[in-house]
């Protein structure tokens, strides 16, 4: 028994297109709990109409925002899992196929970084990031798409021998860069340590993480709620127009370094767009999201 | 259309209803922090190689493609389909539509607002302290759209009036659209030199001592707890 190529490519596919019309479970619960308390009128305004938005588009199968993204695509694939056929390519004519089906269809979003022309192809599209999971039977595939309005305002820097003060400090300072222009309420993933690289899919790994959920290390889940107490202390709010929700989340995930600490900080907008499925060998489907 | 009746459940705060495109007067009654719902006439946009455009129009290079003075200028891109009414007339029809980040027009929306009049701009993520001047000069507002609103902002759409530049990319093009009951959107930037994104960046900046401060506190009592 193994994965097929025509399985990935359907899987990933729907991922993609799910993300497109529904915010997930607990995007939606984080709404609804911070209109209950927000204190800007504004901003209990404007959420209301996000927990509107976003119902009215899972009910008419719409989208949330016409700006789908590019396709972004993180694997985890167990050691146990078989294949029978190609899964890079496979995901990319997922892709295409999608472009050439789906209803609405997509904008030409696909940027090339040097032409800045515009379609839905493109080098190294969609983006995939593949890890080993050790003694698995399945391939967990999360879709998180990703476009200008949130992806614009990532950053990363790196320290000597950081203290936490400074890291924290490095954390607020690009949220407030990022001000009312990534689409707050926000989830701010923070990667630390590692190297460039790996402290960028850190923290990028950081905001799939479900709301709610802190690091399992208790210094690290401290640190998840100060700093979100923080941001939140900064006042942006929903859409940027002012209150008490300037993020939904903040989530931490560090690895062990040199004495160089790279920090990264990424954010996905309200909507929070990702879904997740695990493929098994005996060509079995479950979509978590 | 968006049931009007449903923003009335929880709105205290200050909703107008008004035409557009917004004349000078209406844009000068409204204040920041009011909400407004859109009726009539917008042009909108999502492309930065069409506001780029618009400045060689202005520079005398090349004409516009219709009449965008006194108009109101959104940042929103949109997905169009030509469809055929039953009389076998052939229109477009707007699929979705939704804001984009206005900042990334920042160095030329006050020439725009200046020159062509521009009583009503919006987007999302709003313009710099450039643009409020030239609000304040012109008589115009900024209105904040709901980032992730395309489904309610589409249902308010009634007609595509009119196609500039369909040369260019679909959500770059210049729509001018008529639309019946549009938001209600927030006034985040008004005509008398208020923008609350300026508020909001000088309040955070201002409080960053005091919430390093909270932290300091906090990271204490943590350590604390973590070492028993």
């Amino acid at each position: 028994m193994a994965i097929s190529s025509e399985l990935i490519k359907s899987v990933t596919a729907e991922l993609y297109e799910r993300s497109l019309r529904k915010i997930p479970l607990d995007a939606m619960d984080a709404l609804v709990g911070a209109a209950q308390v927000e204190s800007n009128e504004t901003a209990r305004h404007t959420l209301r109409i996000m927990i509107k938005s976003a119902e009215e588009a899972e009910k008419t199968g719409q989208f949330v925002c016409s700006d789908s993204g590019v396709p972004v695509y993180f694997i985890r694939v167990g050691t146990q899992v078989q294949f029978s056929g190609h899964v890079r390519e496979a995901i990319t004519q997922g892709f295409d196929q999608l472009v050439s089906t789906i209803q609405p269809p997509l904008l030409p979003h696909i940027t090339h970084p040097l032409t800045l022309e515009r379609g839905y192809k493109g080098a190294g599209m969609p983006l995939v990031t593949f890890d080993m999971v050790d003694g698995s039977d399945c391939m967990d595939i999360t879709c998180s798409p990703k476009a200008l309005g949130s992806g614009r305002w990532a950053a990363l820097e790196v320290f000597s021998f950081p203290d936490l003060r400074t890291i924290e400090k490095y954390v607020l300072d690009v949220v407030a860069r990022a001000g009312s222009q990534p689409c707050p309420p926000v989830v701010v993933g923070v990667g630390i340590g590692g190297s460039f690289d790996y402290a960028a899919k850190l923290a990028k790994e950081a905001t799939l993480r479900p709301i709610g959920e802190h690091h399992t290390e208790g210094m690290v889940a401290d640190m998840e709620k100060r700093l979100l107490a923080g941001i939140n202390m900064m006042g942006f709010g929903p859409m940027g127009t002012g209150g008490d929700f300037t993020a939904s989340a903040v989530h931490v995930n560090y690895a062990a370094g040199h004495g160089f600490t790279p920090v990264a900080v990424a954010f996905n907008c309200w909507i929070n767009r990702r879904t997740r499925a695990h493929i098994f060998n005996d060509g079995r489907v479950e979509f978590l999201e | 259309m968006v049931e009007l009746n449903f923003w009335s459940k929880f709105l205290t705060i200050q909703t107008h209803r008004m035409k557009f495109p917004l004349s000078e007067n209406d844009s000068r009654t409204l204040r920041a922090g009011d909400q407004v719902v859109i009726d009539g006439e917008i042009i909108v946009t999502a492309g930065l190689p069409t506001h780029q455009r618009l400045i060689r129009c202005l520079d005398g290079l090349e004409p516009l493609p219709f009449n965008l003075l006194g108009q109101t200028l959104f940042h929103l891109g949109s997905y169009c389909q030509a469809k055929t009414r039953p009389e076998g007339i052939e229109q477009l029809d707007v699929v979705y539509i939704n804001p984009t980040t206005s900042t990334r027009f920042n160095d030329v929306m006050p020439r725009l607002i200046g020159e062509l009049q521009l009583h009503a701009v919006g987007g999302k993520g709003g313009l710099d302290a450039r643009s409020v001047e030239a609000m304040k000069k012109t008589g115009c507002v900024y209105l904040s759209f709901l980032g992730g609103g395309a489904t309610l902002h589409t249902q308010s759409i009634q007609e595509v009036l009119e196609v500039g530049w369909s040369d260019m990319l679909m959500h770059y093009r210049l729509m001018r659209l008529r639309v019946m009951g549009l938001g209600p959107v927030t006034v985040a930037m008004d005509a008398h030199g208020n923008s609350i994104y300026a508020d909001t960046q000088v309040n955070a900046q201002t409080r960053m001592n005091q919430i390093m401060a909270f932290m300091d506190v906090a990271r204490q009592e943590a350590a604390t707890k973590n070492k028993c």
